[in-house]
């Protein structure tokens, strides 16, 4: 190891007016090292969450006071390198190069010390100062595990504090130690470790000719960081700097590359591990008999040749089951609550200000049915985020994608891409967040893309009004003809876009199995959060919109008396006859089909509203205010109740008739009889199959252009299903119609 | 014999890596290095991809991406 004197030249660099800025802190570590639980226990609600600038991965900031000081906390996306091949590393180290943030937080799991710190040693090649918060650490010490953490300092020049971030111990000594590295002055570069004779005799070679003839650029880098980055090639610095391999480059690296067969990057990537695994060996004592671990032992049965997929079929089943029964009693609740007394209020306040009646239905109809469309989705969305974030944190994701891996990489998708299609069955919104799960964009697309093919709830009541119209004596094998189709379609279409449009090296696989442990209660709690609370500002606004312009669609030219020659019914009639070739070529189908993009049970709805002459509204007698408090008290209370007994009662589609109360059913009989007069069976059928296949919702699609972070996706989502529903129902009617199956 | 060959419960020292480009790199960052003891875990169910133990913790790979990676099995 060098001297002490040669790690301070890389540290001479100014500190810029630290008093009024605050110190930044960067939190940078290994996947599954308890860095997000760490994070949370430093910032918990203060965290901020959003996404990095240009790509969909997460980012997290706090802005926060310690000990009198200003503090900005910063946390890079968990990584295994500083490579340049994933988004999660160049965004790490781009960040890292360019904000040099005052001190970095390196996150090492305690109980896998020589992997994470591989990282740590490139992390230190920056000469940023160091704090490592050696976590887990109770974990190690039940293991036997022993670690000199004084001898670690030493060793790399850094402070290192342990720390159990799901019990908060040591977070306030890891905070006290950054800032009080982040003051010292000059500041305290990490060690410069001895990387072996070959590659740092090119080092100081190459230092020096950048120096001489590139100041500008080794003044722009950290230099000896920048050295290495030349020395292995990397395309990304390479192309930033302007430099290229040949002449000085060439010159200076030709000897080595001849001794290692032109592969520097991989004597790097040795050295740095030759390193790690030298310290490991130096600082930590491990008791010689390892003990069969617990998580071996739940492996055994998860990952079980035979039992693995019925074990994790339960789990999903459980998964599903607690995030839509749990939630929905509450969504059905603010769903009533907007449609009822909130309604009721408002309207009362607009008439006791005599305002226009039209202003009343733009405010009710319009951006309360609005609201109420963003809200009854939070339950949900809460919910989901919960269970996520526990598998994530659990560590059964992880095994999830190990099982799934071969079924879904035939159709071109990843392992963890089951969960968020199977998510996608209950509701499509929260299943498109749910990719989130994956990080590579080209996967997280591609299942987001295939996600509304998933028949989702919101379509059975359509499903359920058709069917008991024209096919009440086959019900179950209609229904179940829908789901299958769409899963089926998803499989064709997975294949024919892994041959289009992605086209080309499917992302890698590798993948920790990280021990099974439990997530921290508060942990879970913030991030579902925070995720709730981002969908509920981010979503919310652009939902709001589209309700509001679909009032206007639907309700203008004001006062309208016929549904034909509202806006709505004038771009139905529009439509139409494109739809004509599939058997249900009408502006009242075509009108309802429009509507149906605010949410698809809303195609019931509208026909009931546009078929069925509506019987003057019974005028029911109007609650007393105080009688519609003591109604949403108590029906919280019921939806509450119903949600925990959702939970231990059984599961699935039981019968097309518990699907409708004894009321719904009285309600759609009069539009069941108009039905069988406008439709033929068959295009009754082929209407269902557009009804499953043609574009998301508008809150799927936002819910898609938000977590794709680019529009692009939903544009060829939409076009894709449009075809595709086409020309699905288009083959439906025109071969049943060959076939003899009546027009 | 090629890594993604062996048999659950058979171990061996890494002899090669013939992988290139970011994958080599990949590997060789979750710690899949010439001179490395590796040990077959699993099998999926479905029969890809893999556990492996190395470096002292557990890594999965598909078949594919295991392909090249030259093990002396040591009985």
């Amino acid at each position: 190891m060098n001297t002490e004197a040669a790690s301070r030249s890389v540290a001479a660099m100014p500190i810029q007016g630290m008093e009024q800025k605050g110190i930044t802190i960067a939190v940078a570590g290994n996947p599954n090292s308890g860095k997000s639980t760490l994070i949370n226990a430093i910032a918990g609600t203060r965290l901020h969450v959003g996404n990095w600038p240009g790509v969909t991965v997460e980012k997290k900031e706090a802005a926060l006071e310690y000990a009198g000081k200003r503090i900005r906390l910063i946390d890079l996306p968990g990584t295994y390198s500083l490579s340049p091949y994933t988004q999660e590393e160049i965004i790490a180290r781009d960040y890292l190069v360019r904000e040099r943030p005052d001190v970095i937080i390196n996150v090492v799991d305690a109980t896998n010390l020589e992997r994470n710190l591989y990282l740590t040693i490139q992390i230190m090649e920056l000469g940023i100062p160091v704090v490592i918060a050696l976590n887990i650490y109770d974990e190690a010490e039940k293991k036997g595990f022993r670690i000199d953490a004084g001898a670690m300092e030493r060793m790399l020049g850094v402070t290192v504090v342990r720390t159990v971030a799901t019990r908060k111990t040591g977070v306030s000594d890891l905070l006290k130690s950054a800032i009080s590295l982040a003051e010292e002055m000059p500041s305290r570069a990490p060690r410069q470790l001895n990387y072996g004779e070959d590659i740092d005799s090119v080092a100081i070679i190459l230092a020096h000719h950048l120096q001489k003839d590139h100041p500008a650029v080794a003044a722009a880098y950290p230099l000896r960081w920048l050295v290495f980055k030349l020395m292995e090639g990397d395309s990304h610095v390479l192309d930033e700097t302007g430099l290229d391999e040949s002449g000085l480059l060439h010159e200076t690296l030709r000897h080595l590359r001849e001794a290692h067969e032109e592969d520097i990057e991989s004597l790097m990537a040795d050295a740095r591990y030759a390193q790690a695994s030298g310290l490991t060996r130096e600082v930590m004592k491990r008791p010689d008999v390892r003990k069969m671990e617990l998580t071996e032992r739940i492996d055994r049965l998860a990952l079980n040749r035979f039992l693995g997929i019925p074990i994790f079929l339960v789990a999903m089943w459980l998964m599903f089951k607690l995030t839509f029964d749990l939630s929905k009693p509450y969504s059905d609740w603010i769903g009533e609550m907007m449609a009822g007394p909130f309604k009721r209020w408002t309207e009362a306040l607009i008439g006791f200000i005599h305002a226009p009646a039209w202003t009343a239905s733009l405010a009710t109809d319009g951006i309360i049915a609005g609201v109420g469309n963003v809200l009854v989705f939070v339950p949900v969305i809460f919910a989901m985020m919960f269970f996520i974030t526990f598998l994530e944190g659990s560590g059964y994701m992880a095994r999830a994608a190990f099982v799934m891996d071969r079924a879904m990489h035939s159709i071109g998708l990843h392992g963890k891409s089951f969960i968020p299609m199977l998510l996608g069955f209950g509701c499509n919104v929260p299943a498109i967040y749910a990719t989130r799960t994956l990080e590579n964009p080209r996967d997280k697309a591609l299942t987001a893309l295939l996600i509304p093919l998933m028949s989702c709830g919101a379509r059975l009541p359509v499903y359920v009004v058709f069917i008991g119209a024209f096919f009440p004596a086959h019900a179950g094998t209609v229904l179940w003809s829908l789901y299958v189709m769409g899963i089926a379609l998803a499989i064709m279409m997975g294949v024919f876009f892994k041959r289009t449009l992605f086209r080309g090296e499917a992302p890698m696989f590798i993948m920790e199995l990280p021990p099974y442990r439990m997530p921290s209660f508060r942990s879970l709690m913030i991030h579902t959060w925070e995720k709730g609370k981002h969908f509920l500002i981010k979503a919310g606004t652009y939902i709001l919109a589209v309700s509001v312009l679909v009032w206007f669609l639907l309700n203008l030219p004001w006062g309208v008396e016929n549904k034909k020659d509202s806006y709505l019914g004038r771009v139905g009639q529009v439509v139409a006859p494109v739809l004509g070739p599939l058997g249900f070529g009408k502006w009242e189908a075509s009108s309802s089909l429009i509507a149906g993009l605010v949410a698809k049970e809303i195609v019931v709805g509208t026909m009931g509203e546009i078929y069925v002459t509506k019987e003057e509204d019974r005028k029911k007698e109007a609650p007393a205010f105080a009688d519609d408090l003591k109604e949403a008290g108590s029906s919280f209370v019921r939806e509450a109740r119903e949600s925990l007994g959702n939970v231990f009662s059984t599961f699935g589609i039981t019968s097309i008739s518990s699907e409708e109360s004894a009321e719904e059913t009285a309600e759609r009989t009069p539009l069941r009889g108009v039905l069988r007069s406008q439709f033929s069976p068959l295009a009754a059928y082929a209407f269902l199959t557009f009804v499953l296949l043609y574009m998301p919702c508008v809150i799927a699609s936002v819910a898609m252009v938000q977590e794709l972070g680019t529009w692009k996706w939903y544009g060829i989502a939409f076009a894709y299903q449009m075809v595709l529903a086409w020309s699905v129902a288009f083959l439906i009617h025109g071969g049943g119609k060959l076939l003899g199956l009546g027009g | 014999m090629d890594l993604a060959k062996m048999k659950p419960g058979e171990s061996g020292t890494i002899t090669n890596i013939g992988a290139v480009g970011p994958l080599k790199r990949r590997l060789m960052d979750m710690g899949i290095l010439v001179g490395e003891k590796v040990k077959v875990e699993k099998v999926a169910p479905l029969g890809d991809p893999i556990e492996v133990a190395i470096k002292n913790y557990r890594l999965s790979l598909r078949k594919k991406e295991a392909q090249g990676i030259q093990v002396e099995v040591v009985k």
